[in-house]
This record gives structure tokens, sequence and C-alpha cells, in this order.
């Protein structure tokens, strides 16, 4: 075995472990930390929908970090819940 | 306790109000006390953030959203113009947007919140108390004079700075709880340091600016808050309900300044009924204003002859309140 395949080796092994051991957690916490993510711009942006929660003047200085998520955040928030919700 | 000995007795105090419903004569005794400061060789602002301020008229000059500017030695006079600060500020969040993504105009929806946002009505309170903050914070004078909006704004404010502060902190903790959740994923993943969260960076920002605006009002040892009365029933009985309701929030209170209080003189001339009349209802008033606030009442200042506009007539006034 050369010096690459044993480096590919221990790569493919390393993939393995993580995909059986912390592939599922780190999904699952990516997904709470979007829900979070969507909560934070409710709180924050929460006018956009018409859900006034408090004066914009300073959260209009965060809106500059939020401008990405904008329109899944809306899509995630004004949709009807169907069955994908369980899957995704 | 006179407002001379005040000021003399209390050096520290250097952010000075006059607060009280409109139309009593706020403007007046800001310019005055302006006035006198920068004689006493102090180097003085007074400011104003109403819309409908009235600087520009006291001192005969045109001096709205310009700046600090000079009206003689040691006193510089600043009126801040609301919506051309709201403005600058939707002009900022707009560059800071087209700089962080390389857009080549800001995106119809959020172009929409920005100026849906800038027509709600506390923005206003919020861009003014923010402006302030910017001015006192400078440092450069020795006292600031701040001729306050009507009492319900700054009251409204001292509320929503409350609320605010409140608000912030919460979302703070979702922010850094979000922060664990990436740093977790980030650690199962092998992956190097997450970048820093600029929102937290900028919620802390924020934070800080609300308690700065909140403390200007409230500082026990810099703030020095003047209530301006005049001896009528209406004006006393919203007085002790904003005095009532300022300490709630811990406004340093300083004193009381009676103000358009018709010269008793007047009763050894021949005077008209409807004068006497005025100077009987005075009295009773005066007397419950000795009872109610006694060694608070800073001065009394009597109905001139004509209204204070100009360095002249407010000299007289800052004689008549600071003494020669």
């Amino acid at each position: 075995m050369s010096e690459e395949e044993k480096k590919s080796f221990w790569q493919n092994m390393k993939e393995i472990l993580y995909g059986m051991a912390s592939h599922d957690m780190s999904r699952y916490a990516l997904r709470t930390r979007a829900s979070m993510e969507h909560l934070f711009i409710l709180i924050t942006m929460g006018d956009m929908i018409g859900i006034p929660i408090l004066p914009p003047y300073y959260s209009l200085r965060l809106l500059p970090y939020v401008v990405p998520q904008i329109s899944t955040w809306k899509r995630r928030l004004l949709r009807e819940k169907d069955v994908s919700d369980a899957m995704f | 306790m006179t407002l001379k000995k005040i000021f003399e007795e209390h050096p520290e105090r250097r952010y000075i109000m006059f607060g009280g419903k409109g139309g009593l004569g706020k403007t007046t005794f800001s310019a005055a006390t302006a006035y006198w400061l920068a004689q006493q060789g102090k180097k003085v602002l007074v400011f104003s953030v109403d819309p409908q301020a009235s600087l520009s008229d006291i001192f005969q000059k045109d001096i709205f959203g310009k700046g600090p500017v000079k009206i003689m030695d040691n006193l510089w006079a600043q009126e801040i113009d609301a919506d051309q600060h709201i403005k600058a500020y939707q002009n900022e969040i707009r560059q800071k947007i087209l700089d962080m993504y390389g857009f080549e105009s800001v995106p119809d929806e959020i172009e929409q919140y920005i100026q849906a946002a800038s027509a709600e009505p506390a923005m206003e309170e919020s861009a003014i108390f923010d402006a302030v903050v910017d001015i006192v914070v400078g440092g450069e004078y020795d006292y600031y004079i701040y001729d306050l909006v009507p009492l319900g704004h700054a009251l409204y404010y001292l509320s929503m700075a409350k609320v605010y502060d409140e608000w912030i902190n919460k979302i703070t903790k979702l922010r850094e709880e979000m922060r664990e959740y990436e740093e977790m994923v980030s650690r199962l993943k092998r992956e190097k340091e997450t970048e820093e969260d600029q929102i937290l960076t900028e919620l802390q920002y924020i934070r800080t600016r609300i308690n700065a605006s909140s403390s200007i009002l409230t500082d026990k040892e810099k703030t020095g808050f003047f209530f301006v009365i005049i001896p009528e029933e209406m004006i006393l009985i919203d007085t002790a309900k904003a005095a009532e309701l300022f300490a709630k929030f811990d406004v340093p209170i300083m004193g009381y300044v009676v103000n358009r209080v018709v010269p008793r003189e007047l009763l050894q001339q021949n005077i008209p009924a409807y004068l006497k009349n005025r100077i009987e209802m005075q009295d009773k008033y005066l007397g419950q204003i000795k009872t109610t606030f006694g060694q608070q009442v800073a001065a009394h200042v009597p109905e001139l002859e004509r209204d204070v506009t100009g360095l002249d007539m407010i000299r007289q006034l800052a004689e008549i309140m600071y003494g020669k």
C-alpha cells in the first residue's frame, strides 16, 4: 500500500465513522440552528410579514446580516404545513 | 436655593434639562441658562431635538440641521433634524447591504422594509435619542443644555429604552444559543473555528447605545433636570403626575422653575380688575407650589413685557434668573 492509498484509506474510515456516529447529530443541530435563525428574524424583522414586535430603529442595523435568509424565512413562515415538514 | 447656587454646588452636573408641558418656556430657560454659563467661562452647547424647535427663533439664526453653530464666545447651539438623521441612517444601511453582498441595488422586499420601518412613529424618537448619544458622547463641551421635547416623549423614550433593553437581552441569549449549536456542528465535522457572529457584536453595540441614551436622562451624578411650571392649576396637576413618573425612571430632579409670575408690585398701582384677578389666582397657586415643592423651587420668573428673542432679551432673562 503506497503512502497515497494509506492516506485515503484513513480518510475514508474517518468519513465512515463520522457518517455512523455524528452525521445525524450535526444534521439535527443544523436544523435546530436554522429554526432558531428563523425565530430570530421573526423577532427582529417581524414587521416584514405584518407582525410588528418592536420599534425598528435598531432592527435596521441587523437587516444587512439577514438579507440572504429573508426569502427562505418568509417561505418557511408563511407556507402551510405539509408532509415534508416531518422529513426535512 | 437659588439657581445660581445649585449650579455652583453641583459642578459635576453637566447635562442640564428643562422639561415641562409645551409652551411654558423650556427653550427660553435653556437659552438663558446656556448664556449665563457661557458668560461664566464654561463651554456650552445648547441643543434641541424638537422637530418644531425654536432655538433658531430665540437666537434669531437659522441653525436647523446645521450641526453646532457658534452663537457667541463659549456658546454653541444645535438643532437636530430627525428626518435628515433618519435618511442618513437608511442610506448607511443600504450601503452596507450593497457592500456586503456586492448587489447592484437593494432587493425590492428589503427596500420596502427599510422604507416601511422609517414610517413607524417610534422611529423618530429612537433616531433623536440616538443622535443625542453622538452629541453627548463627544464630550467636547463643559455643559450640555438639552432643550427637551415635551414631557410625554421623554417618558415614552425612557420606557421604550427599558423594553428595548430586555428585548436585546432575550435575543442576545437566543443568538448565543445559536452560536453554541454552530460550534457543536463544526466540532462534529472537525472544522476549524467558526466565524465571529457579527450579529452578536451588533446586538452588543445596540445595547450600549440604548443604555447610553437612557443614562443621559437618568445619570444621578451628571444629570440635572428642572421642571418648568406656571402658577395654574392644570399645569400643577400635570407636573405632579409627570414628576412621579420621572421619579419612577430615576430621573434626578434638581428643582422647579416658576415662570410667568405677574409682578406683585403692580398691585400698588391702579390696575384693572382683570389683572387683579389674575394676580389673586396666581397667589393661590403660588401658595400651593410652595407647600408642594417647598425648597425645590429654584426661581420665580416674572411675566416679561415682551417675548424673549435675540441675545439682548436672553441676557436680561439670564440676569433675572441668575443675578447680575
